[in-house]
């Protein structure tokens, strides 16, 4: 018999009833999207999972610029060849300028704001009257380098407040010799920082 | 239970949908800048055949076509007629100037015994304004 409400988070067996993640050990970026989507899956999963609610804005943006970008390099393509050069000049100038201005944004967002961003995810109040609480994950793995960082930050939806905590560490503590994911491992690994950043609430 | 929801799965289809996109769109800007700056529809061209002195199969041509840059006897000047899509590279070897500024020209390859009457359309004896795509700046050698 299944118990309701939040008692039934996260106490299912982490990723039971799935087979079990398998990667070439030395491709970096296959490395990491196993260790990120493990990561994202835990704080958002509903059954075995915290349930938070993933929050889209981030990426979405970057989407926009990019979408609006590519418009605007289609519009160019199009005018030109329907009025060829030098009819399409005024048009061109306009598309190639906002082109370039948008490549500019699209550096300066994902540099400054995207930045190691793989999760942004709102912890809603059970009762729905208090505001979110805001859980972001980052995290990166440089290339050739097996130093995963796991970098997970909490905020207080109704102080404001927010505590940050990460984990560096290399990615053979949660990988064996065939590249097979320790789940239960990292599992651990990611839920010890999300208590540990709960706990400090209750401290203050 | 899948690892990535729909909504993160779909957001990821678009996004590498994108990133395929976005370095042919970088190039395709940059070359219409380039046309900006030549006030040129085409300010690069590769040479296929050989024609005037010093040139060659696969040099690459930098060319411009600005209204206040006129074009003097002895340029070499990227045209294209009728009928055939490739631009020919040869030089300006006689110039007239009709009373309303209107201006014919001929051309010449260097290599050639005859001037390029042979190549414009039957009836047309020259080169009208329309025909020249630009006039060569510059050039870079056996790069094309």
């Amino acid at each position: 018999i299944m118990a309701d409400g939040d008692k039934k988070k996260g106490n299912l067996p982490f990723g039971a009833d799935e087979k079990p993640i398998k990667v070439d050990k030395w491709d970096g970026s296959a490395v990491k999207n196993a260790l990120d989507d493990v990561a994202k899956k835990i704080l958002t999963d509903k059954d075995c999972g915290y349930g938070y609610v993933e929050n889209f804005v981030l990426m979405d943006m970057r989407l926009l610029i990019c979408t609006v970008s590519v418009a605007f390099a289609l519009a160019a393509l199009v005018y030109d060849y329907l009025r060829p050069f030098p009819d399409s000049r005024p048009v061109l100038i306009l598309c190639v300028v906002s082109y370039f201005i948008l490549m500019g944004v699209l550096t300066v967002y994902t540099t400054f704001k995207e930045k190691n961003v793989i999760l942004v995810a709102h912890q809603k109040d059970q009762a729905g009257v208090d505001p979110d609480n805001i859980w972001t994950v980052s995290s990166s793995l440089r290339r050739f380098d097996d130093m995963y960082t796991l970098h997970i930050s909490y905020e207080d939806g109704q102080s404001n407040q927010s505590r940050e905590a990460s984990v560096v560490k290399s990615v053979a503590s949660w990988f064996d010799e065939e590249g097979t994911l320790l789940m239960d491992l990292f599992t651990q690994e990611v839920k010890n920082i999300h208590s540990s950043l709960l706990a400090e609430k209750k401290e203050k | 239970m899948k690892l990535i929801s729909n909504q993160l799965q779909l957001r990821k289809t678009y996004s590498r949908f994108l990133n395929l996109l976005l370095p042919m769109t970088s190039a395709v800007m940059t070359w219409k800048v380039l046309m900006l700056i030549s006030s040129c529809g085409t300010p690069i061209v590769v040479i296929v055949s050989g024609g005037l002195i010093h040139l060659n199969r696969g040099d690459v041509f930098f060319i411009s076509n600005y209204t206040d840059d006129s074009i003097n006897v002895g340029d070499t000047v990227v045209f294209k007629v009728e009928g055939r899509d490739i631009p020919i590279v040869h030089r300006v070897i006689k110039l007239h100037e009709t009373s309303d500024g209107e201006v014919k020209l001929l051309t010449k390859g260097d290599e050639n015994l005859v001037d390029d009457r042979g190549l414009y359309p039957p009836g047309q004896d020259w080169l009208r304004g329309e025909d020249i795509v630009g006039k060569v700046q510059g050039y870079i050698q056996y790069v094309g």
